[in-house]
């Protein structure tokens, strides 16, 4: 067995496949440690906008989480857990940087291939390199003219000193509204760039105190209980971010009052106005970051960029701002249409070419004339209402049982059948259509073209249902 | 006019953008100001100023309101180009001596109250009124001013200023004006009317009210400053012109409402128009600053200084 990445996705994979008794796989990974995600940002305030309780692993519970959402750190700490408790070191192989994923029909086997050449074969690959894990500079003019210091959110530069640096933040999403308030903090001033304001929800976060956490260790039905809790609160959300309901409109009432309460100034508050449906992008969480926006040493600027030059960034208002630093929290590399390295499946077909006009998988998992592999976070997965690790254990679950049916019935092929595929995809673009996402806004949920290869249009509880049967007559087997 | 394609007029826009540093502010030429010039010329920059940051935003209103996402981001561009603009007059300003320390200058009240609509109201406001009345202001008052202080000033950084600033203005009245044209394509009669609607709308009175002694507080600035009005009556005549050239935009209710009314304004015979109007800036001259709620922080947006 194969699995590239050791992230959440696949550590939790590593971690089913040794329960139920598949002990001969190895977890490429291309940087000298684990964590994926979490361990590439690690840049001040990052912290995950899922309560910990439920984004962690069911059958890994940790009774410890210092708070309700708990910061990066200790979410890269209970990854490091995951390894020592589940014994997972001596299968990740690191600084194995795949770059060609291709099946030998005749075998049965998937070879991965290295930048080094290594070569590296299983009879079942998991992809789960993660949707999140490249990103880069973006395009704007006159970047590379910029003589001061450039961090990306996703690398963060741990050795720069903000205090008494003059910093501009290009990007309010989820890892730019987290960022800013520490900025704030250290740097002399700090000066925020948004294009578009997002619908911001105050964030319920309370240290965990010491009782809590005995009670959670000593009867953990009780902190199953609270992840049930988690769970319907957070189900119960998706009538107001997934569809347009009267719901959608009490969760923007909710996010408006929330400024209005933090926010006093009429033309600040409109400058952090959405003018799209909550839910349509993200739904951001925070408590610190508009009362950092109105700090001395903050500025919110709304001004379209022109340009980048020598020494900061040129607006339209026709003025320079002088920065020291800019930090880029742009968000990450997220394709819809390619895949991260060639993936070569049956007759020789590509998969990057198969996806250009977006990517589209059956139950998200597998594709039809790539047999055997299976994605974790593949097309049409993606929650926005719930957590993500909850849509990942019915993927794991199911690619477990994939792999089982391989190993008992020894195949060389279980593919998934192109019509069962094509049928799955009409069915899902139908109901994506009725979503906040396919609303009208621009976001990297969509494609150039407004195709949503990202999101699953449905409750948790319904994907959950959608991967607990492996349907056998779907899929053709050799 | 033949309408436009926006999204080339967005690539244009973006890849003509310029900079207050473009500019050397300190370069020679600001003796060329008389000394008699000098009065005059720093309320006429005042005005000038205010016009173009009253234009910025009510291009920030349009934008919320904009049927398609590229009309959308050309107003968000307009928006802070007509802030450049207000910037560039105020580092004339500085150049020549006009400023206080860094004090904006402040705003007439008629202008005042303008600001005063717009940071209330203006967002609520159909794209089509604002879409009207803006490139009006545009085309007349920008468009005279601009015009008249060319041919006095004699600073070449003036003039390499608003070569600038007028290029910009010539995309913003062709947006305008084809904008125009679009909203009234193919309108019955019922359209039209339902178009007019807004006229009822108390808080467009209030709009009306702060507009109408504007324009002629500003004809009388303009005949104060020594320029004669007949210049403000033929830029305002352009706007008949130009946005009444095709069936489009002369079906646009709107761009009939605006034309009866420069027609008001220009004829100085018109008494029924111009003694109540004329009263009302008289009027509006006697409200105390301290009965104005404090100024909205967009206001406070303003800087002669090309770098921060």
């Amino acid at each position: 067995m194969l699995i590239v990445g050791a992230g959440f996705a696949g550590l939790g994979m590593a971690i089913r496949l040794k329960q139920a008794g598949i002990d001969d796989f190895v977890i490429l990974e291309r940087a000298n440690a684990v964590g994926g995600t979490w361990r590439d940002n690690q840049y001040p305030g990052a912290a995950c906008d899922i309560p910990s309780n439920l984004y962690s692993y069911s059958f890994a519970p940790n009774p410890n989480w210092s708070r309700s959402f708990s910061g990066s750190e200790e979410i890269l700490g209970y990854i490091h857990h995951l390894v020592a408790e589940f014994k997972l070191e001596s299968h990740i192989r690191f600084e194995k940087n795949v770059e060609d994923l291709s099946f030998d029909e005749k075998k049965g086997v998937w070879t991965a291939t290295t930048d080094k050449g290594e070569k590296f074969a299983g009879r079942a690959a998991v992809m789960a390199q993660g949707p999140l894990s490249n990103c880069s500079f973006p395009a704007i003019t006159g970047i590379e003219d910029f003589k001061g210091h450039k961090i990306h959110s996703a690398r963060w530069d741990h050795d720069y000193d903000f205090a008494d640096k003059k910093v501009a933040v290009i990007g309010t999403g989820a890892s730019g509204i987290q960022i800013i308030p520490e900025l704030v903090k250290q740097a002399k001033h700090v000066k925020v760039f948004q294009r578009t304001p997002g619908w911001v929800m105050p964030r319920p976060d309370f240290a965990t105190p010491q009782w809590n956490k005995k009670l959670f260790e000593k009867l953990p039905a009780s902190q199953q209980a609270m992840r049930n809790l988690l769970y319907w609160t957070h189900e119960s959300m998706a009538l107001a971010v997934i569809w347009n309901s009267p719901l959608t409109r009490v969760a923007e009432r909710v996010a408006r009052l929330h400024l209005r309460r933090q926010v006093k100034d009429r033309w600040l508050r409109r400058q952090l106005t959405p003018d799209f449906t909550i839910g349509c992008k993200r739904v951001l969480v925070s408590n610190d970051y508009y009362p950092a926006l109105q700090k001395d040493n903050a500025k919110l600027i709304t001004w379209p960029i022109a340009r980048i030059s020598e020494k900061g960034i040129r607006t339209v208002e026709g003025i320079e701002h002088q920065v020291d630093c800019i930090v880029f929290a742009t968000g990450f590399d997220v394709s819809h249409s390619g895949t991260p390295f060639p993936v070569k499946g049956r007759k020789g077909r590509v998969l990057g070419d198969e996806w250009q006009g977006g990517a589209q998988a059956y139950k998200s998992i597998n594709v039809s004339g790539y047999p055997n592999l299976y994605m974790t976070f593949g097309p049409n997965s993606g929650p926005g209402h719930n957590s993500a690790l909850v849509y990942m254990e019915s993927q794991l679950d199911y690619a477990v049982k994939g792999v089982q049916k391989i190993l008992q019935e020894d195949l060389k092929v279980l593919d998934v059948k192109e019509s069962v595929q094509r049928k799955h995809n009409k069915a899902m673009q139908k109901r994506l259509a009725k979503t906040n996402w396919n609303s009208g806004c621009k976001s990297w949920y969509l494609t150039e073209d407004g195709f949503n290869a990202t999101m699953y249009p449905g409750f948790a509880t319904q994907y959950a249902a959608q991967m607990a049967d492996f349907e056998e007559n779907d899929y053709e087997t050799a | 006019m033949a309408s436009i394609d926006l999204d080339k007029m967005l690539a244009k826009i973006k890849s003509t953008q310029w900079a207050l540093s473009d500019i050397d502010w300190d370069a020679p030429g600001a003796e060329l100001i008389t000394e008699e010039q000098w009065p005059k010329l720093k309320d006429f920059m005042a005005d000038l100023m205010w016009i173009e940051h009253v234009g910025a935003r009510a291009f920030a209103a349009m934008a919320k309101k904009a049927p398609t996402d590229t009309l959308r981001e050309i107003y968000t561009y307009f928006h802070a180009e007509e802030q450049r603009h207000a910037n560039a007059e105020m580092a004339l300003m500085k150049r020549w001596g006009m400023l206080e320390g860094d004090e904006i200058p402040e705003p007439n009240i008629n202008l005042r109250l303008v600001i005063e609509w717009l940071d209330r109201y203006s967002d609520e406001m159909p794209v089509y009124v604002l879409g009207t009345v803006v490139p009006m202001l545009e085309i007349a008052l920008d468009g005279a001013l601009c015009t008249f202080l060319l041919e006095t000033v004699k600073d070449p950084v003036c003039h390499q200023a608003f070569e600038k600033i007028n290029d910009d203005e010539s995309r913003h009245l062709g947006v305008g004006f084809s904008v125009m044209e679009m909203q009234g394509r193919g309108k019955t009669f019922i359209g039209a009317a339902k178009m007019l609607a807004p006229l009822l709308d108390p808080r467009l009175m209030l709009g009306i009210a702060s507009y109408v002694p504007l324009l002629n507080k500003m004809r009388d600035n303009i005949i104060t400053m020594g320029l004669p009005e007949e210049r403000l009556y033929a830029a305002m005549a352009k706007f008949e012109k130009i946005g009444g050239r095709t069936e489009d935009g002369r079906r646009n209710p709107w761009f009939q409402v605006i034309r009866q009314h420069a027609r008001f304004v220009v004829d100085r015979n018109n008494r029924a128009y111009h003694l109540p109007v004329d009263g009302m800036v008289k009027l509006t001259g006697l409200i105390p600053r301290r009965a104005l709620p404090a100024v909205p922080s967009w206001v406070k947006e303003l800087t002669y200084q090309p770098t921060a």
